[in-house]
């Protein structure tokens, strides 16, 4: 796994990641 | 949430575990991820925001498919409805092939329970053993195809049963359970790749941390590709379901106070994390530890059939507990099939039963026969190609002219302004004002843009059958007749429809 390799990996797992805890509060929240 | 389940279930379907790898994999690795992301942010979110709004604003005038939802945009225009023929027409098509292909996940999990491929050990048998199950020769497992027409009946008759209890009684069910059950077993596979050791000190290399490698390290070279950015526009929509029809029919049900905009966010967030980070970790870098670099280049092209049924029960075959593994793999692949299978047959019900007025049961029990017909050519005919062609109009061509159609009259024709306030009916976020010109100016162009890639390099050998083998052109044949007469019984069904609906209307006066 290249260095490049890993950035593409984390920053994409970052960004979904943090969509789906975004979304999910969200939802959550509202449902109350 | 109800409703984000069904639609993040209907997204969530088989390519996210088989097409997402081995498109990325085969279309520079990590440097797919950019193409991939930027259709996500300019196509896929602006597509599902708009097919929730188109949903739910023809939800308001009781139409529950596109005919009827087109209809409701511009009711001046007599034509418009048979636009929205497409949008019954393509899920239908869908169903018809996809079904089938869901059967054998259901039928997969069974033979690894019960140790019938146990004893393959390299890709040439595993290969002989899925032809002899699908009926494409006779080999010491199989002699006929009974057991894949066996387990189509079962997938069958369980999406007919779940249909049948309607959307909220049936579908939500399912995803409520099946949702989750899903992402058990694709965390409990992605932890067991991870934990693979070397198989042999001859290939030290083979580990996991170069398998993630082989799908995450860019080569930026192939950006500079057009067809590798095609290619992720390509994904961004297959994944998300956009262009089929189903979203419109499920986002109907809602009412006017709903928030599309984050509904519709999480629908996809919650399909992106399947597919990328789960769907990303398991099968290619696990076939990395066992096949190696070389292999591991003509394998990733060579389909994602291959990958699944082929590659994938190679790989749990050599580990402890391979029948469990293979099981939960494949079950893997039946849920998320199951999921997306019962979201395409909810067009046709619904036309059925908003522009008929016929009740659910019978317009289910139309469906079921209809479909059930429509079924044996792809069982049969096989080898001649019938699925991939189906796959072709109505999983490939028709999803992008539907979704170019779409957005052309919702922002072009009902307009931006009116849209946008659309779009914003009920929600809490309010998207960034950029989101405006990308929806109005960039989506569409970037919609155009596929299509005329297409039209460029494909239309040719596509319409003239060029890539067919001679025996199989009349099967191709018969399949685009079949195609294009289920495309004037829908679009006249329409026309009944509504002078139906006139003629009650004069009568009511």
């Amino acid at each position: 796994m290249t260095r490049y390799g890993w950035i593409l990996l984390i920053l994409s797992w970052t960004f979904i990641i943090a969509l789906n805890v975004f979304c999910f509060v969200k939802v959550l929240g509202k449902k109350r | 949430m109800a409703v984000i389940m069904a639609v993040a279930g209907s997204a969530i379907g088989l390519g996210n575990f088989l097409r997402f790898p081995a498109k990325a994999a085969a279309n520079g690795g990590g440097a797919f991820m950019i193409p991939y992301f930027i259709s996500f942010l300019l196509l896929g979110l602006p597509l599902m925001w708009i097919e929730w709004t188109l949903g739910r604003y023809g939800g308001g005038f009781e139409h529950g498919t596109a005919p009827g939802i087109f209809h409701s945009l511009l009711q001046k225009n007599r034509f418009v409805k048979y636009f929205g023929v497409i949008g019954i027409f393509g899920p239908l098509v869908i169903f018809i092939y996809y079904t089938y292909i869901e059967s054998w996940t259901l039928a997969y999990s069974f033979f690894a329970v019960m140790g019938k491929y146990a004893a393959l050990t390299d890709q040439p048998a595993m290969q002989s053993f899925l032809r002899g199950f699908q009926g494409l020769e006779h080999n010491a497992c199989f002699q006929g195809m009974g057991w894949a027409y066996f387990f189509f009946l079962v997938t069958f008759a369980l999406n007919i049963f779940v249909i049948y209890y309607g959307i909220r009684g049936g579908i939500e069910r399912l995803c409520k359970v099946a949702l989750p059950l899903l992402f058990l077993c694709a965390f409990l596979l992605m932890f067991r790749v991870f934990m693979l050791e070397p198989q042999t000190s001859v290939h030290p290399d083979r580990t996991i941390l170069n398998g993630l490698g082989f799908m995450w390290n860019p080569d930026f070279a192939a950006l500079k590709s057009a067809r590798v950015w095609l290619e992720a526009a390509g994904q961004i929509f297959f994944t998300l379901s956009v262009g089929i029809g189903v979203i419109l029919t499920y986002a109907s049900y809602l009412s006017r106070t709903d928030d599309v905009v984050l509904s519709g966010l999480t629908a996809s967030g919650t399909n992106e994390l399947t597919e990328v980070v789960l769907g990303g970790s398991i099968i290619i870098p696990a076939a990395f530890v066992f096949f190696g670099q070389n292999e591991m280049q003509a394998i990733a092209r060579s389909g994602t059939f291959n990958l699944g049924f082929v590659t994938m029960p190679l790989v749990l075959n050599q580990l402890p507990w391979a029948g469990f593994f293979g099981f939960v793999w494949f079950l893997l692949l039946f849920l998320a099939g199951v999921t997306s299978s019962v979201s395409l047959a909810q067009p046709t019900i619904a036309f059925l039963e908003d522009e008929f007025d016929i009740s659910r049961e019978k317009a289910v029990g139309i469906f079921g026969v209809a479909a059930f017909i429509f079924c044996q050519p792809c069982i049969f005919l096989l080898g001649k190609g019938v699925v991939d062609e189906l796959d072709f109009w109505g999983g490939t061509f028709f999803l992008v002219v539907f979704a170019t159609i779409e957005v052309v009259l919702f922002v072009w024709v009902f307009g931006m302004e009116k849209a946008w306030d659309e779009i914003h009916h009920g929600a809490d976020l309010t998207l960034p004002r950029f989101y405006k010109l990308i929806i109005k100016y960039v989506t569409p162009l970037f919609l155009f843009f596929i299509l005329g890639a297409w039209f460029w390099q494909e239309w040719i050998p596509v319409i003239f059958m060029k890539k067919v083998s001679a025996e199989c052109r009349p099967y191709i044949l018969a399949t685009r007749l079949g195609l294009a007469l289920l495309f004037i019984i829908l679009a006249l069904l329409v026309k009944i429809a509504w002078r139906r609906r006139k003629e009650r209307g004069a009568a009511a006066q």
